[in-house]
């Protein structure tokens, strides 16, 4: 099933694929992490000018990571904003997407925040480093594999 | 500025780089307060983690509640009687306006307090309003009203408080949804964006009220906006408080398994959905992403179900994580005092940027 969107994005010969709809009918779209800076781009001068929340989770546990973008078109005064929704999946091993800090400056703390917490490496991200946690921490907490250190009820368990 | 400041901003550490009086570059630590609920969520049902949500703003804590019972009332389609939605309309607004007043508080240096209420449910509200409250209700609006104008003489014609807040911490239009910006901020820069009208949850296009918003896009034009903003949900609670229906407050409905077809009532399967039995509510493999218009900003979750009863995913898009990010652009060549001004201006809550 494809949205406007994607039909659009086939006229113009742009590689992605469609996930459908998500439950509230908003559009989804995969798009391949080399892909995605001249997408970003090109969805930027469409319209999109907003980022509004930049996600990242873990599809399943020793599978891979997604990263989620989630984009509106703001105008003043508009009843039914139009919405799309963007997944990156990159492999565990070497996680590296290109960052779209320079493209919407919103993702600035969000795609620290999504290093942080899984480890995906986001490309030209000017000040990528730790931000919830203590800078000298090791390890991915958000991850389905973490085992937090110290935490001898689990590590018993094992 | 280490981490403890004596005006209640909450632990933000604030790396600032200075030539003179002027600020060069700022870069805010974050972190201190980082106690890992999107992690906790993976791992409990909604009705356990309720208590923890009042954690992330416990200023505004009905909005906290609010989200996260929306996401999965979205999720799987639950439909909330008429009186349950106006008293959580009455309840947000309230809560809007107690956010504001204690924005307002620590922004001219005083102290606030925190309630904690945990009181929406999922389909409704834990308990209906008590006899006598709507009437009190009434009375709060009209004290309140005289109040703000109160307020309103004695600091917004007050010179000193205009040469401290005219011009500082400007952002154009554009820049403001470039850097993701939302709630207040958005609107004192000229762009008419409000959740409530535009995604219309909540019964709130049922009452009659205007979105707050101002041209200039500095500190001023924020602090006016969130006047405004209280002086509207105060008629949007008078008007919710006439026109609120009777009827049941909560929605005890039948939920059934995936696979088995439907069940009679009162057979071994019936399952119920609220707080009075065990929890056995569960969210199905679809993910969504609900948001509501916080006094903040956009409070966002981003919902991934599973068929169970934990949330595979439990993402949180807190507005003050995301208005922090314009800070260093902010303190650009502005005075070492006016960084406080413009901390306050922006409206941080640590509970929620930090997690």
């Amino acid at each position: 099933m494809q949205g406007p969107l994607s039909a659009w994005l086939v006229k113009h010969g742009l590689v992605h694929r469609s996930l459908g709809f998500d439950y509230q009918g908003i559009e989804t779209l995969q798009i391949k992490s080399e892909d995605w800076h001249s997408i970003a781009v090109i969805l930027y001068v469409y319209g999109y000018n907003y980022l509004r929340s930049q996600c990242a989770y873990d599809v399943a546990p020793g599978g891979l990571l997604a990263s989620v973008y989630h984009l509106t078109r703001i105008e003043s005064g508009i009843d039914q904003p139009e919405e799309v929704c963007i997944k990156v999946y990159v492999p565990r091993k070497n996680p590296r997407i290109p960052s779209i800090f320079w493209v919407w400056k919103s993702a600035d703390f969000q795609e620290r925040e999504s290093y942080d917490m899984l480890g995906i490496s986001y490309e030209n991200h000017p000040r990528l480093k730790r931000i919830l946690m203590p800078e000298s921490w090791i390890g991915w907490p958000l991850r389905k594999d973490y085992i937090a250190p110290n935490f001898y009820e689990i590590q018993d368990a094992y | 500025m280490g981490p403890q400041h004596p005006s209640m901003h909450g632990v933000l550490r604030l790396i600032v780089t200075l030539d003179g009086e002027d600020v060069i570059d700022c870069e805010p630590i974050l972190g201190y307060l980082h106690r890992g609920m999107e992690k906790i969520a993976e791992n409990r049902t909604i009705i356990q983690y309720l208590p923890y949500v009042t954690r992330w703003d416990y200023l505004a804590t009905m909005f906290t509640e609010a989200i996260t019972v929306n996401a999965p009332e979205f999720l799987e389609n639950i439909q909330i009687p008429q009186r349950a939605s106006y008293i959580r309309v009455i309840m947000l607004e309230l809560s809007r306006i107690a956010s504001h007043l204690l924005w307002l508080g620590p922004f001219m240096a005083d102290l606030g307090m925190r309630m904690m209420h945990n009181y929406f449910r999922i389909g409704g509200v834990a308990a209906d309003l008590p006899y006598g409250w709507i009437d009190k209700c009434l009375d709060f609006c009209d004290y309140f009203l005289r109040g703000v104008i109160e307020y309103q003489q004695l600091i917004t014609q007050n010179p000193i408080f205009l040469e401290r807040v005219e011009g500082v911490g400007f952002i154009s239009g554009e820049e403001a949804v470039n850097w993701g910006l939302s709630g207040p901020m958005l609107r004192a820069s000229g762009i008419q964006w409000d959740l409530r009208k535009v995604d219309l949850y909540e019964s709130y296009n049922q009452f009659d009220w205007k979105v707050q918003w101002q041209k200039e896009g500095d500190s001023l034009a924020r602090y006016l906006v969130r006047i405004g903003e209280m002086r509207e949900s105060i008629k949007i609670i008078q008007q919710a408080v006439e026109k609120i229906p009777g009827g049941p407050y909560e929605n005890l409905e039948v939920r059934r398994f995936k696979k088995a077809k439907n069940s009679e009532w009162n057979d071994f399967e019936y399952r119920f959905l609220g707080k009075k039995p065990s929890p056995n509510f569960e969210l199905s493999k679809q993910e969504l992403y609900a948001r509501v218009e916080a006094p903040k900003g956009e409070l966002g979750i981003y919902l991934v179900g599973d068929d169970s009863l934990f949330p595979w995913r439990w993402k949180i898009r807190p507005p003050g994580f995301i208005n922090l990010q314009i800070l260093p652009q902010l303190v650009k060549k502005m005075k070492l005092a006016d960084i406080m001004t413009i901390l306050g201006s922006i409206d941080i809550i640590m509970g929620e940027v930090d997690r």
